[in-house]
């Protein structure tokens, strides 16, 4: 019974060990030359300047979850285009429909002037 | 891999027991597109007409197929009496809101064809609710139902109390979706079906009643649709919800999704969890009794409409459920007949309320002081919707309440029926007085007694005739009607609702 959840074990053992083991070796072999840009969260060595009161344009997030939205429809396309052959016609058609509803979404999108910067 | 993959193949598809979901589906699609033509006559009046033509086509696919019994799509559906007389009222309420939101604020400020084809989606979303006999089809249908009421309850995107309601919708909603998730996450651990028929087999086969996993799941699943059907304890968002959204949104919400939730707590529990009867009976009844006795007494004293209302859907869904625990054909005739009683009276109140709180601006009792004088039509239909509600002789709702009140005594639940009468006579208390705020005469003449201020004689009150639109009078008109004739001769009433679990569970 236990030994099926062997490789699970293996796996968190593993992960917790390297994950301690690099943080440690970083400490004790590298270099240490801190800057404010490289202590701050997610630093990437970019000083991170975000004035409060920053604004920038609604029209960002409009876009950004229009691509959410129709890129992972798209994503169901994936798994069907490699296995069409085996699928048949009856998955083409489907398809073609899923296709079909995005078109009239995508029509909506546009004519509704979503895709318009403003 | 390919060789298992080669033996794919797409399901048995009986389109014409299909096709009142494909009407209201493919209604939504069109109306959609319609409602991006640049004519304002067509958006304004073009998509709500497409609208209605879509439940009115629906409604007639669905008389087309009135004696079939269709398994659809690998089990997943079926088309059966209890689902084509769901799906009926689902679109009788809809026309009924299509006509109350014509000349709706909210559709002009979120656009007409994205708040009708969203109401045609809600409808699409009951329909596979009710008529779904696997788990994974019954939560698809209750998201297609819930996500576009969220967005129809916050459409008035320039009133705080809508968008209000449609956060609070959005976040209880989705804490019951979730419990009635888990609920069916566990009911697929204990019996290792999805299937209404296999998960009934497997209860009975391995002997669930009463073991653990399986109350944990009945207990989830039952929190989950309580939410939704709004019933006590898990009813606090109700009264919010429905002051805030748009009236017409309230008139379709309390009557279209009652009748859908109601609908899959019938299949549910009357076929997968059958035999689990004596575990979840006792759940079903406590709630009914607190939801009858939270409603009736939480509508005292309301002194919004809207308000009101919400409390008395919370009462009269506790009504329902008596229909429910006696596990009868009565008990599912009476929850069905009293669906339709209650659809003709909520809509007919609904559209009077329209028609006032476009008139006065309010949607409090007093908005409807001295209606009685000036519009005999609103205030019979209003009048007939509050005694059908209370349930007065020679109305439809005191055939409903008789229909109930049988069925929980031939299922020896006796004392049930006593809570309805309890109930009902606790409501007249909160019915009457909008009855009575109608009838009595003015005191102020010339006074506007909603707002106080002086009204202009005569051009004033036509041009207010105006503002409330000839189509929600025609729907109180009508509804109201049909209280008063189903009430004098309720056997057609019967007829429709006889036989309601015929073809029920085949396939």
């Amino acid at each position: 019974m236990l030994s099926t959840y062997a490789p699970a074990i293996v796996f968190v053992v593993l992960g917790t060990i390297i994950g301690i083991a690099f943080t440690v070796l970083n400490g004790v072999l590298g270099t240490s030359r801190p800057s404010p840009a490289k202590l701050d969260p997610y630093e990437s060595g970019m000083a991170s300047e975000i004035k409060q009161g920053f604004r920038f344009g609604i029209s960002f997030y409009l876009v950004a979850m229009l691509f959410l939205l129709f890129d992972i429809e798209v994503l169901f396309l994936y798994p069907i285009a490699v296995q069409l052959r085996a699928f048949g016609t009856f998955a083409l058609v489907e398809t073609i429909v899923f296709i079909g509803l995005l078109t009239v979404a995508l029509i909506y999108v546009w004519r509704r002037g979503a895709l318009t910067w403003k | 891999m390919t060789s298992v993959l080669a033996s794919v193949k797409g399901p048995e598809i009986d389109w014409a027991a299909f096709s009142p979901l494909l009407g209201l589906f493919g209604g939504a699609l069109i109306v959609l597109m319609v409602g991006l033509s640049s004519p304002r006559v067509i958006r304004a009046h073009g998509v709500p007409a497409l609208t209605i033509a879509a439940f009115g086509a629906t409604i007639g696919l669905l008389i087309w197929e009135w004696n079939e019994q269709v398994s659809l799509i690998q089990d997943a559906l079926i088309l059966d009496r209890l689902t084509i007389l769901i799906t009926l009222l689902v679109c009788v309420a809809g026309i009924a809101s299509t006509l109350l939101a014509w000349r709706e604020q909210a559709a002009r400020e979120i656009a007409h064809g994205e708040f009708f084809s969203l109401l045609l989606i809600a409808a699409g979303g009951m329909v596979v609710l009710a008529a779904s006999r696997n788990l994974v089809t019954t939560f698809v249908g209750l998201e297609l139902l819930s996500l576009p009421l969220y967005i129809l309850c916050a459409s008035r995107l320039r009133s705080e109390r809508s968008l209000e309601s449609g956060l609070k919708y959005l976040i209880v909603g989705s804490v019951g979706s979730a419990t009635l998730l888990y609920g069916f996450a566990m009911l697929y651990g204990a019996t290792g079906e999805t299937d209404y028929a296999g998960i009934l087999t497997q209860v009975v086969k391995e002997g669930l009643m009463g073991d653990a996993l399986f109350l944990a799941a009945i207990g989830m699943t039952i929190v989950g649709l309580a939410f939704k059907a709004s019933l006590a304890p898990f009813h606090q968002w109700t009264p919010d919800v429905y002051e805030g959204a748009p009236t017409p949104v309230t008139a379709f919400m309390s009557v279209a999704t009652k009748a859908a939730a109601l609908g899959v707590i019938v299949r549910l529990f009357f076929t997968a969890l059958l035999p689990g009867v004596d575990d979840w009976r006792p759940a079903w009844i406590a709630i009914a009794v607190i939801s009858i006795l939270v409603g009736n007494v939480g509508a005292l004293g309301q002194r919004s409409l809207k308000r009101m209302l919400a409390f008395s859907s919370i009462a009269q869904a506790g009504y329902l459920l008596v229909g429910v625990v006696v596990v009868t054909e009565l008990g599912a005739e009476a929850v069905v007949l009293y669906l339709v009683v209650y659809l003709l009276a909520n809509l007919a109140a609904f559209a009077v309320i329209t028609v006032r709180e476009r008139e006065t601006g309010s949607d409090a009792i007093g908005s409807l002081r001295g209606l009685g004088a000036r519009s005999p039509i609103l205030a019979g239909a209003m009048t007939l919707a509050m005694l059908s509600l209370a349930g007065i002789p020679a109305t439809a709702g005191f055939i409903g309440k008789f229909r109930l009140i049988e069925a929980a005594a031939d299922g020896g639940y006796t004392w049930l029926g006593i809570v309805i009468v309890v109930g009902s006579m606790i409501s007249l208390a909160y019915y009457l007085p909008v009855v009575a705020a109608m009838w009595r005469p003015d005191t102020e003449p010339g006074v506007d007694p909603a707002t106080g201020r002086a009204v202009l004689a005569g051009g004033a009150q036509e041009a207010e005739a105006e503002r409330g639109g000839w189509e929600a009078t025609l729907v109180a008109a009508v509804m109201g009607a049909a209280i008063l004739v189903f009430g004098i001769v309720p056997q057609p009433l019967f007829e429709l609702v006889g036989d309601v679990l015929k073809g029920f569970g085949t396939g």
